[in-house]
């Protein structure tokens, strides 16, 4: 919950390391913060409430554009208290909730229930995405101005892909009129049969193989009509080294951006060979030469930012042979530490960048938070970059445990995060006298 | 003496516009009698129509012509005769003017150029209807007091203009007598790069009364474009796209080719009273192609004969 600005007392961190690239923060600082915003950042600063974050890194609060908090309909695998709450524990202060819940999120009523309830019931700023077609059919279109008024911030079609090129035309045209972006999962259907990514370590192990053309052919088409229509979209989750490209050709030319996830960026189709369907995930793991292509293009900007695809599942879901298995990965307490770990610490990219990637350009593309500067909303995340810690099931805020990384040890740890002013998740409270 | 077709209103000129709805106006007052005395004028309707099949007749009629009607049922047209070889039969026949009607855009260019008589297009297709616009341009006229002030006025036109023969020629008709038109549609009922037309695209009927309408110039939504491709609900399109009671009583007018789908393009609490120039338009629609018929045909050389 997001109290009211007033109620927020005034409080400084102390001695944090500011990593800010939308400003240019890079330095040890002080930052005040009252009434939500933030007042002052300078050296010296004190204040009646103090945290000292000495040692610690304060970056702008992480932005996650895409979540599946699973609320209406599967409340067992997640809500919007405890998606929120594992939201918060992995530093992010913004977080844009998928349509493909039960029901979908297709009607005006029912984004204005789910909006009142994250005002009383999220930790983080949750904004709501609404179905680009009723029933996610791929057929109707919604009612997107009905759904704006109710308080949708954009259309997907998010888990399922769009039936045809003309159908998602009309789409597209229509949400450019009701001033809405679209946020598209990219996927052919009549090639993503399989259950992993089509290639050797899937072959070697008999699993059906969804080859990647059945991602690149859906963002060819997306990125086309895109600069067709003239329609604000974002690519979601792209893995495959040939769609970066793709990206790259028409970034220019249209009104388009793109994401990738943390573990297609940290992960490979090897772990195909374990058969285990916790490894299950759409679009699947890739060979390590995609993921490399993945990389490159995040560190050069091609793809703009990191979204989690955060999508929990309910263990007998998960815990069944791959071709069994329910796709989809828990991504919100992992993602900044997976990065750091494989990503930075290993070299291939700079802190700076991986800031930028996960809190100033999903900020930029929400329109709030990612940044910083002196009146920026105080949404903020400090991180000790030199805790190392493993990733254990019992520990996890999400109601689900289906993360590709348990029992791995990871570097860089979200100690606290503030939204609005507010402390949402504080491991160190006792530390700074300061409670959550 | 000298025939025209009336295929579309793209290449007429304002004065062309002005002569014609004079030469209407002599026709509603009563000043020209019979012109089209001994003539044939022939209907072909190779579609349904009501309103504008009414009113060719009846101008025909009124002016002396003779008229033969036929239309797709009860004529070789069911038996698959070919638009061609149809209006080439009625030519040979005799026909002075062929009023045309056609479910294919182009279809009057094509037959226009197989015939001697002269064609008049009584709307083919996505493509042109351009009495249409004439008798919008009368009613509105009328209504405003004389065609010269329609120069400065503002006409959004609202709806469907990706599939209006109706607006491909009020547009141009419009533009060419001086007023200011914007669209007010969703991108799927708007042709491409509509900026390029240079004319403002508006997101909803409130914002063309912001825009300063002086006229909502309604377009019919068809039946099948309501089935959720390119408009989601009749709710969502009649909320943004529609006239409702509050948009009326500053002096708008509200303008629509017919027939009016009420709920949708009109809210069915709408109260249309001063503010509706719709039967204005369609009486106008008798004068105006009795115009447009002694023109074609040569009967009258010019509006001030």
């Amino acid at each position: 919950m997001i109290r009211d600005s007033a109620a927020t007392p005034e409080l400084v961190i102390r001695r944090a390391h500011v990593l800010d690239p939308s400003t240019g923060l890079d330095s040890i600082l002080d930052v005040r913060i009252s009434s939500d915003k933030i007042l002052e950042i300078g050296e010296g600063l004190r204040g009646t409430r103090e945290v000292d974050a000495d040692g610690l890194h304060l970056f702008p609060g992480f932005v996650d554009v895409h979540a599946h908090w699973r609320t209406p309909g599967r409340e067992d695998e997640e809500t919007i208290e405890s998606g929120s709450a594992a939201a918060a524990a992995g530093g992010f202060t913004g977080v844009v909730m998928m349509p493909n819940t039960d029901p979908i999120v297709d009607r005006p009523v029912v984004v204005s229930g789910l909006v009142r309830r994250v005002e009383l019931e999220s930790r983080v700023r949750a904004r709501v995405s609404a179905a680009l077609h009723v029933g996610l059919a791929g057929a109707r279109l919604t009612e997107m101005r009905l759904l704006k008024e109710a308080g949708a911030f954009c259309v997907s079609d998010d888990g399922l892909g769009t039936a045809s090129a003309g159908v998602l035309r009309n789409g597209m045209l229509y949400a450019r009129s009701a001033g809405l972006p679209v946020i598209l999962h990219c996927e052919d259907h009549t090639l993503a049969t399989g259950v992993v990514h089509e290639g050797v370590a899937g072959s070697l192990v008999g699993l059906p193989g969804s080859p990647a053309s059945a991602e690149d052919t859906a963002t060819a088409t997306a990125l086309v009509l895109a600069a067709e229509t003239g329609a604000k979209v974002h690519i979601t989750h792209v893995s495959t080294a040939l769609s970066v490209a793709l990206v790259g050709f028409f970034r220019d030319g249209a009104d388009v951006t793109a994401d990738t996830t943390p573990h297609h960026l940290t992960l490979t189709d090897e772990l195909v060979s374990t058969l285990e369907g916790r490894y299950r995930v759409n679009p699947p793991l890739r060979p390590d030469g995609d993921r490399c292509g993945v990389e490159a293009a995040l560190r050069d900007g091609v793809l703009d930012f990191v979204a989690t695809d955060h999508a929990p599942h309910a263990s007998e879901e998960k815990e069944l042979p791959m071709e069994e298995a329910a796709p989809g990965f828990l991504g919100h307490e992992t993602a900044f530490a997976a990065l750091y770990t494989d990503l930075v610490l290993g070299g291939r990219l700079s802190l700076a960048r991986l800031v930028e990637a996960m809190s100033c350009a999903p900020g930029r593309w929400v329109g709030e938070g990612g940044s910083l500067g002196v009146g920026a909303v105080a949404d903020l995340t400090l991180v000790d970059l030199s805790e190392r810690w493993a990733v254990d099931r019992d520990a996890l805020m999400s109601r689900s445990s289906n993360s590709p990384y348990l029992g791995r040890a990871l570097s860089g740890r979200v100690v606290t995060t503030i939204v609005g002013g507010e402390l949402i998740h504080d491991t160190t409270g006792a530390k700074f006298g300061v409670r959550a | 003496m000298e025939t025209r077709s009336f295929l579309s209103l793209e290449d007429t000129s304002r004065e062309e516009l002005k002569d014609i709805l004079d030469l209407a106006a002599a026709f509603a007052n009563g000043r020209l009698r019979d012109p089209l005395i001994s003539r044939t004028v022939c209907l072909a309707f190779f579609e349904a129509s009501t309103r504008t099949a009414v009113s060719f007749e009846l101008a025909a009629r009124r002016s002396g012509a003779h008229v033969i009607s036929l239309s797709e049922n009860g004529s070789a047209i069911s038996k698959g005769e070919s638009l061609i070889d149809t209006v080439v039969t009625l030519d040979s026949l005799g026909a002075d003017a062929i009023v045309l009607r056609h479910p294919a855009a182009g279809a009057a260019a094509l037959a226009s150029r197989h015939t001697t008589a002269p064609i008049i297009n009584a709307g083919d297709g996505c493509g042109q209807h351009p009495t249409q616009a004439l008798l919008d341009l009368y009613a509105l006229s009328d209504a405003l007091d004389g065609f010269e002030e329609l120069a400065g006025r503002r006409v959004a036109i609202v709806g469907d203009i990706l599939h209006s023969r109706v607006a491909r020629s009020v547009i141009p008709g419009f533009v060419r007598a001086g007023i200011e038109v914007s669209f007010v549609a969703p991108r799927t009922l708007l042709p491409p790069d509509t900026e390029a037309w240079g004319l403002p695209v508006l997101s909803s009927v409130d914002e063309a009364m912001e825009w300063g309408a002086d006229v909502l110039y309604m377009l019919r939504l068809q039946k099948e474009r309501m089935t959720g491709a390119r408009v989601p609900s009749v709710a969502e399109y009649s909320r943004f796209y529609g006239v409702a009671q509050h948009h009326l009583g500053n002096g708008v007018l509200v303008m629509h080719p017919g027939p009016v789908n009420r709920g949708v393009e009109i809210s069915g609490e709408v109260v249309l009273d001063a503010s509706s120039l719709i039967s204005d338009q369609v009486a106008s629609g008798v004068c105006v192609r009795s115009a447009v018929l002694a023109l074609s045909t040569g009967a009258v050389q010019r509006a001030a004969a």
